[in-house]
């Protein structure tokens, strides 16, 4: 807490520490490794060793799921012990993660074989697939837990299955190799095009890009707070802010290097960024833009997902 | 089975070049540095110059465009005349950082077996006189699929980018001296 202010100090009047009891779970794909830092006092509380890679990460209250792309390794950990409660094997190329919280189903991302495998959220017993376009990469379920997306990088496009029914309901040409997405607050999607270096704005209810929003080098991540989005540009070791009401980038922050996932805090004051290069955690003040603090963190940190969770674990 | 799966992978791998957007689950990393005795300012003026890479022992010559402003191209031909090319694009230039930063966009993985490439190096002041020149690479190994044969995995890259890194920054310290030599 102390030190949260002291680095604080001088950046911006405005800096409170994060939410209290914030955690982050990163996962850290060249480490084998998960390192949950508490956001408030800046510390490493707890390092699970993770192998085959874990890229992937999905959070509820009580687990945390990762998956390894190179053991094709889904695991549900505990994240108050840190114990294994699950894990099984997905034979292709398991990517991203996303948990519809509201009917416990987890899906996950076949990057080599145009599908999503459709989970038990507590045995992680597969009870089905989704066939989605070439190498599906993000996934994201809606806030109001109406819908689920999915960004198929070589098909430029964005598939968006009702969560109830599983049906697709649109495919939506998006730019140029969507990678990472999420879903705004106000119900928006926004897609990250890593090979147009631009985001494509979409509504879920229908099958078209709203806006699309120029941003940084390699757009891969996107987290939403104070009425903004927060993009992570990997080659250009920034972030791109941009306004939910205008759509245009009104700052840029410096971040570490290779920026990759990227969360809000629980009170929604704080942007959360994993700079796969430099092994650290760059914590951003949502309202001013300042960066407020830099966590040490393990080996190559992904956190492909939504991988801050608040209150107690 | 055996022989599908091997027929497969023969296939595969001629495919490589058209699928050079795809790649494999687990981007690499590899980061060496080096001390030389020369100062910070006499190391930029022999590697700042991203249209001349003669100082790496494995590049024969270097032909581009637009100098080192963003986005120059360069095409660097290895061992000979006739040796294998890579194809380089500058993407990041700092004079002030002494830094820049470039993506391979295009070279056969039999040359070098990685895929989106991005390389970066910086020149430091060494504590106690001289410099560090850091060299930096980010890469995915050469074979986009799951299984790759040995030539092509994660270790593969990592090693290939190793020694290049590891033959450059070696010239360089022959070339500028170690520090307290």
């Amino acid at each position: 807490m102390r030190r949260v202010r002291k680095l604080a100090l001088g950046l911006s009047l405005a800096v409170g520490s994060a939410a209290a009891g914030d955690l982050a779970y990163v996962t850290c794909q060249n480490g084998d490794a998960l390192f949950v830092h508490d956001l408030s006092s800046g510390a490493t509380v707890r390092e699970w060793s993770v192998p085959g890679k874990p890229a992937g990460i999905a959070l509820t209250k009580g687990s945390a799921y990762t998956v390894s792309p190179d053991s094709k390794t889904l695991r549900r950990f505990a994240t108050n012990t840190g114990d294994v409660l699950a894990m099984t094997e997905l034979d292709g190329g398991p990517i991203g993660v996303a948990l519809d919280a509201t009917r416990q189903r987890l899906f996950v991302s076949d990057w080599y074989n145009a599908r999503i495998w459709i989970l038990a959220a507590d045995t992680l017993a597969l009870q089905g697939e989704l066939t989605v376009g070439a190498a599906p990469a993000g996934l994201a379920v809606s806030d109001d837990g109406n819908f689920i997306a999915a960004a198929e990088r070589d098909e430029d496009q964005v598939a968006v299955f009702d969560a109830e029914t599983l049906e697709l309901l649109h495919t939506v040409p998006v730019g140029i190799r969507p990678f990472g997405l999420r879903f705004a607050p106000d119900g928006r999607l926004f897609v990250g095009n890593v090979g147009s270096n631009d985001l494509s704005v979409i509504d879920p209810g229908d099958s078209k890009v709203i806006a699309t929003v120029p941003v940084g080098e390699r757009p891969y991540g996107i987290a939403f707070a104070n009425e903004r989005a927060f993009v992570t540009n990997q080659y250009e070791n920034t972030l791109s802010v941009v306004d939910l009401k205008t759509l245009v980038v009104i700052d840029t922050i410096d971040t570490g290097d290779y920026p990759e996932g990227i969360d809000t805090s629980s009170d929604g004051r704080q942007i959360i960024v994993a700079n796969w290069f430099d092994n650290s955690l760059t914590i951003v003040d949502a309202e001013s833009h300042s960066v407020l603090k830099t966590l040490e963190t393990c080996d190559g940190p992904r956190a492909f997902g939504e991988f801050v969770l608040g209150g107690e674990p | 089975m055996k022989r599908r799966s091997l027929l497969l992978t023969g296939l595969a791998i001629g495919l490589i070049p058209a699928l050079a957007l795809a790649h494999g689950p687990t981007r690499q990393k590899v980061t060496l540095t080096t001390e030389v005795a020369a100062d910070p300012a006499e190391v930029w003026e022999v590697v700042g110059n991203f249209q001349d890479m003669s100082w790496h022992p494995a590049v024969f010559s270097s032909t581009g465009e637009n100098g080192n402003d963003i986005d120059a191209t360069r095409v660097l031909t290895l061992g000979g005349a006739d040796g294998p090319t890579i194809s380089e694009i500058l993407y990041k230039y700092s004079p002030d950082n002494m830094s820049y930063s470039y993506r391979i966009t295009d070279v056969k993985v039999e040359v070098l077996p990685v895929t989106n490439y991005s390389s970066h190096l910086t020149v430091k002041p060494r504590d106690g006189g001289g410099a560090v020149i850091e060299w930096r690479g980010a890469f995915y190994r050469g074979y986009p699929n799951n299984d790759p044969p040995p030539e092509l995995n994660d270790d593969a890259a990592i090693a290939a980018v190793t020694g290049v890194y590891q033959a450059g920054l070696d010239a360089l310290v022959e070339k500028l001296g170690a520090p307290g030599s």
